[in-house]
């Protein structure tokens, strides 16, 4: 059970502009116990990743402000957001080779199963903890 | 320069004109040559003929002297023998005579010389040479005195001078005459060589021109031809040359337009045909977009009831937020049909006489009871406000723009909703105190899924219903527009024709 106490002090970016959705993602991660922080566009996303750096961010590309994309090349563009794992959740299903060619670690469509985007929450959380 | 103003105006023209002026100047040139042959024939004719008459001249004159010698002889001697030649020139005078005068009978003068000159010889005849033999017959001293008398020997002087003057006149006039026809001649010579050599000139001078204002232009046609058939459609042709010409290169640069033209238009045509592809793919892609957002709602929460323990608060509220998304699917794809049909002009619309005050009432009743934090003033007048339509299309219209007012003014406020009537135009005014439109996106605000930035905070909606609204009022007659700035709220109205209540 240490591994639980320890992943429960990760942090998760839901940059999402549809309550609905920020509210399904964090019920979709729940379980793990991480701490959950949201942003409903592109600027102040850029801006609450720079002062909490969350563990994981859940990243939607149609975002007002900024896109999704352009958040996620600032973000790939320094140094301290250069291994942060990122989920990009998207509508436009055929967003998902520009999404990796931006930095993204996996490519989620919506409509998205809460248990796959849960998986894959897991899987980079684990690979980051197996990296330090 | 007025000279070249006479010229024809087509080439054909000047070509012929052309043509005709340097024949003629050929046939002139040889007719005047002909004429100096002519002439040098003529003068070696009257020379023979000049000659022909001295030699019959002389020819009589010797007669004339053997006449005198016969004579002499006889009347001296008295021999008759010696009478020979007055006898055989006597027989022969009158023969010699009409010769002489037939021949010396080319001009009146010298026919009028020739009679004087016969006429002489014949008073030399009768009036002493017959007269005197005749004596000599019977008595010969007699006769003998009067041939050694000086008149004897004047007689035939006078007759000699006759004949020397004759010849004299004679020889001078066939030398004028000659030298007359030689001059002639050599001038009529020098005037066709000149006029040969001119038209040698002219036929170079004008093979020249038809080199240059056909076989040039013809080769410049050719080569833009080329231009063009190789694909350079910009090929134009120096416009100018003479008539046809000039026609022919206007027709070629007319024909190099058209091609131009009509192949922009295609290439245009095409940009058209793909920009309109292109924005239906667009479309598709926004319409599944917006579809996807709700429809994640609706799968994510049911997915999160069959498979997660949830207490019954959560329950409700994860169903509330389904069956909500659900509606807005619906409602997405009433407003993406109604699109179509609208853009497609098939929308069916009833054309009933409708209160727009009582569709204004009804809505507003609608809404007042959905947003505890607006107060909805409604300001209409007692009279009803007649337009000719669809009910069901116009309260559409006003939902839309009540629905914006509240859904646009987050923190609440008063939302006026007013009808009233001018002369024939109804209009209808909704003003909200919320966000208003930023000047940017004022323009494309009646654009398909332009929802400013509704996402930010939260509005949801599908960026269809000012288009679908707008496409409505015109559909009836009317016109729709807004004023607004950012922060400071926004007014949309619209106006529609009134109908008389017949």
């Amino acid at each position: 059970m240490s591994a639980i106490t320890e992943t429960a002090a990760k942090t998760v970016l839901i940059c999402e502009d549809d309550t609905n959705l920020r509210t399904l993602v964090r019920l979709a991660l729940g379980e793990q116990g991480y701490r959950f922080l949201e942003a409903p566009d592109g600027p102040s996303g850029l801006e609450l990743a720079r002062r909490t750096r969350p563990d994981l961010i859940v990243l939607d590309l149609m975002l007002p402000g900024r896109s999704g994309l352009d958040v996620l090349r600032e973000l790939r563009g320094g140094v301290d957001f250069k291994d942060t794992p990122v989920i990009v959740i998207s509508a436009w299903s055929f967003s998902d080779e520009a999404a990796a060619e931006a930095g993204a670690d996996r490519f989620v469509a919506k409509p998205f199963d809460p248990d796959e985007l849960r998986d894959a929450a897991i899987e980079l959380l684990e690979d980051d903890r197996v990296a330090d | 320069m007025l000279r070249i103003e006479r010229l024809p105006r087509s080439l054909s023209g000047r070509l012929v004109v052309g043509s005709a002026v340097l024949a003629l100047l050929v046939a002139v040139a040889f007719g005047v040559l002909v004429f100096a042959v002519t002439t040098l024939d003529d003068a070696t004719k009257r020379e023979r003929h000049a000659k022909a008459v001295s030699a019959e001249t002389l020819q009589l004159e010797r007669l004339v002297l053997d006449l005198d010698t016969g004579l002499r002889g006889f009347v001296l001697s008295g021999r008759k023998d010696l009478l020979a030649p007055w006898t055989s020139a006597m027989a022969a005078l009158p023969e010699q005579k009409r010769k002489f005068l037939e021949l010396a009978s080319t001009t009146a003068d010298e026919q009028r010389r020739a009679r004087a000159l016969v006429t002489s010889i014949d008073e030399y005849a009768t009036d002493y040479a017959v007269p005197v033999v005749d004596i000599a017959r019977t008595s010969p001293a007699a006769a003998r005195q009067e041939v050694v008398s000086v008149e004897g020997a004047s007689q035939l002087q006078a007759v000699r001078n006759v004949f020397a003057d004759f010849l004299s006149k004679e020889s001078a006039l066939a030398a004028t005459r000659t030298s007359a026809a030689q001059r002639r001649s050599d001038e009529a010579i020098a005037a066709a060589v000149t006029g040969l050599i001119a038209s040698a000139l002219l036929i170079v001078g004008f093979g020249l021109y038809l080199a240059r204002s056909i076989a040039r232009p013809a080769r410049e046609v050719a080569e833009g031809a080329t231009r063009l058939a190789g694909g350079d459609l910009s090929t134009r042709l120096v416009p100018g040359g003479v008539g046809e010409i000039e026609e022919l290169t206007r027709a070629f640069n007319e024909m190099a337009e058209r091609l131009e033209s009509s192949r922009r238009e295609l290439e245009e045509q095409n940009e058209r045909l793909r920009e309109s592809e292109q924005a239906k793919s667009e479309l598709v892609s926004i319409v599944a977009h917006e579809l996807r957002t709700p429809l994640a709602s609706v799968l994510g929460f049911t997915s999160v009831l069959l498979q997660r323990e949830v207490t019954a608060d959560q329950r409700r509220e994860y169903l509330g937020i389904i069956q909500a998304q659900a509606h807005r699917l619906a409602a997405l794809v009433n407003d993406f049909l109604d699109v179509q049909h609208l853009e497609e002009g098939r929308l069916s619309m009833a054309k009933e006489l409708v209160d727009v005050g009582s569709v204004v009432r009804e809505q507003t009743e609608l809404f007042a009871g959905q947003s505890p934090k607006h107060l909805l003033d409604v300001s209409l007048p007692p009279t009803p406000l007649p337009v000719r339509g669809d009910s069901n299309r116009l309260a559409q219209v006003v939902a839309n723009l009540l629905s914006n007012a509240i859904k646009y003014s987050p923190s609440g406020g008063v939302v006026r909703v007013a009808g009233k009537q001018t002369d024939h135009v109804i209009r209808v005014s909704i003003q909200d105190e919320g966000v208003g439109i930023p000047a940017e996106l004022q323009q494309d605000i009646f654009g398909k899924f332009v929802r400013g930035h509704a996402t930010a905070n939260g509005i949801e909606g599908s960026g269809l219903g000012l288009a679908i609204s707008r496409s409505l009022v015109e559909a009836h007659g009317g016109r729709i527009d807004f004023e607004s700035a950012k922060g400071r709220g926004s007014t949309f109205w619209f106006e529609l024709p009134s109908a008389s209540p017949d």
